[in-house]
């Protein structure tokens, strides 16, 4: 983004111009042809093409899961950008985008990055025996799917189960 | 900004030519946008960058849960498919460039073209919603849904997983016997099945009586009698088939093997206990066994290592898609969580498709002239906006 910068500020003091007085200004002078938009389609479309291939058995025989990983990322971080810049015409705005764009691109990246100590690291330190039952259901008559109904008098059997079988903690629900 | 524009002195100077008589002695007050855009552009930006940081947040939170999770579904076990996804976001791409080409023709002034387009957008729009159905119907069919009442998804195959099944057994059995009762019919497509071959098997079972009462009688014709212990074979084993393809012989006989099962791992705690907590217990073996037949795991169709040669073969047929009304609970480890996140991540994407479908329909009856290229514009931005948003749950969702 940063690269675009130096070149808006001939473009922000011609746009003030011409809107300063007329806030209803058409903005026909910025904005990119109807060539430049076919263009941008193409590259979305060769993009997600590039994304769908880690989808392909050559993809999987040759790369790690985590290159996949990063090189989708970066596709749709390219796509992102392509999206941003011509189709919502920020390539073309003056420097108050910034203002909007920036803080609130590190409001999300905090968000994200705030969870993992509590969330993303949640199953780190669990013991063996933890991560063993972690994901049980509570107790058969509220976890079995589709009935309100009490369990019937046979299901005895499973509450001879040892009761470390279900922590009060669990992951899921 | 444009305090300090050397063009404001004759831009005010040409409008406000009409105000410059003093006369009146008013205060004159000449307003000033603050930015070179309009208020209707800032608005749309200002709740755009809120937007960025919901979704922001939303996708951050299934990246950093993922992640962090001990076990997640592979996209086949959730009935994810890639090329499904793949092409909803092919026709979102497509409609952010016909939005922005409604955009550049209604600033032409071509208010035909720029309709065009705009019924074009809105035409893709519910095309990207109705895939979007198809495929949460594909979820919801088998029993995955985020919430507990209708969801029949289960971490862990344990014995509260085997008890669940027998439950789920012991409560269709009791549904299909009171539904046979019901006066008027049955009321259920299992109620009615089973009606039906209740009434082909009392058939066939007066034939076999017949046959049989054939047989008793003393017969000279030994070539009679053979035929007659050959229909009688021939009936027997009709009535044998229509008794299998019964609702209730089906769920009897899967409670029988389930209540099996479940003796044998309730044992196994006790037999268990002194010995290493931690190991798996014994039974642990036939319980997988049991959860893969009622839901055979859908892995992808290539191994994540690469192999090439190490293709999997179609999973075999569950119990559960063969008798879709079981409905019985299903085994999918971090399966829960993934549905919380899927179908908030897509549902809440899916809901800011609707409200630009709303207004996308509300300006299709407005005449899309030069006079209405901010509004498109500025429904435009939020469309680039909710693609913007597919770009990274596509991967994120179906590729991941």
């Amino acid at each position: 983004m940063s690269d675009h910068g130096t070149t808006h500020s001939d473009t922000l003091s011609a746009g003030a111009g011409a809107h300063g007085a007329d806030s209803h200004a058409d903005h026909a002078p910025h904005g990119g042809s109807i060539r430049t938009y076919i263009a941008v389609f193409i590259a979305l479309c060769v993009l997600t093409s590039g994304s769908f291939m880690t989808y392909t058995e050559l993809w999987r025989t040759h790369f790690s899961s985590h290159v996949g990983w990063a090189f989708m990322m970066a596709i749709s971080c390219s796509k992102a950008m392509l999206v941003i810049l011509f189709f919502m015409h920020l390539k073309y705005e003056a420097n108050w985008k910034y203002v909007l764009t920036i803080p609130a691109g590190f409001m999300s990246v905090f968000l994200a990055l705030m969870l993992v100590p509590d969330i993303g690291m949640r199953f780190w330190h669990y013991s063996h025996e933890r991560l063993e039952f972690c994901a049980l259901p509570q107790n058969t008559s509220h976890a079995a799917p589709g009935h309100a109904a009490p369990p019937a008098p046979t299901t005895a059997a499973p509450a001879t189960n040892p009761a470390p079988e279900a922590p009060s903690e669990h992951e899921g629900k | 900004m444009s305090e300090h524009d050397p063009h404001q002195h004759s831009n005010s100077g040409h409008s406000d030519a009409g105000h410059s008589d003093a006369g009146h002695g008013h205060v004159k007050l000449e307003y000033q946008p603050a930015l070179p855009l309009s208020n209707g552009k800032t608005i749309m930006w200002l709740f755009l960058s809120t937007e960025i940081m919901f979704f922001a947040g939303l996708i951050g939170t299934y990246i950093v849960l993922r992640f962090g999770a001990v076990a997640w579904p592979e996209p086949h076990t959730v009935h994810l498919s890639e090329p499904i996804g793949a092409f909803n976001t092919f026709v979102l791409i497509c409609s952010s460039v016909t939005v922005v080409l409604a955009l550049e023709c209604a600033r032409a002034n071509k208010a035909a073209a720029a309709k065009g387009w705009m019924v074009l957008t809105f035409v893709l729009g519910c095309v990207f919603l109705g895939v979007k159905g198809y495929e949460y119907n594909a979820k919801f069919s088998h029993g995955i849904y985020p919430k507990l009442p209708r969801s029949q998804i289960w971490e862990k195959a344990g014995i509260r997983y085997v008890a669940a099944v027998r439950d789920r057994l012991d409560q269709v059995i009791t549904e299909i016997s009171t539904d046979l009762t019901v006066a008027g019919g049955p009321k259920t497509a299992e109620g009615r099945q089973q009606l039906a071959l209740d009434t082909q098997a009392a058939e066939v079972q007066k034939k076999i009586a017949k046959f049989q009462a054939d047989l008793k009688q003393p017969s000279d014709k030994t070539e009679g009698e053979t035929a007659a212990a050959n229909a009688l074979a021939a009936e027997n084993k009709k009535l044998d088939e229509i008794k299998a393809q019964m609702p209730l012989t089906i769920a009897r006989d899967l409670k029988q093997r389930v209540r099996k099962v479940e003796l044998l791992s309730a044992q196994q705690p006790a037999l268990f206990a002194s010995k290493n907590p931690a190991l798996p217990p014994p039974g642990q073996a036939t319980l997988d066994a049991l959860a893969e037949e009622i839901y055979p795991p859908h892995h992808s169709e290539f191994t994540p290592e690469g192999d090439p040669h190490a293709m999997k073969p179609n999973p075999p047929e569950g119990i559960n898609d063969r008798y879709p009304w079981l409905k019985l609970p299903i085994k999918i480890s971090g399966g829960n969580m993934w549905a919380s996140t899927y179908f908030l991540l897509t549902g809440f994407h899916a809901l800011h498709v609707i409200v630009g479908l709303i207004v996308f329909a509300i300006m299709l009856t407005l005449t899309l002239n030069a006079s209405r290229a901010g509004m498109i514009e500025n429904i435009g931005l939020y469309w680039h906006f909710v693609d913007l948003v597919w770009i990274f749950l596509f991967p994120l969702l179906y590729l991941f």
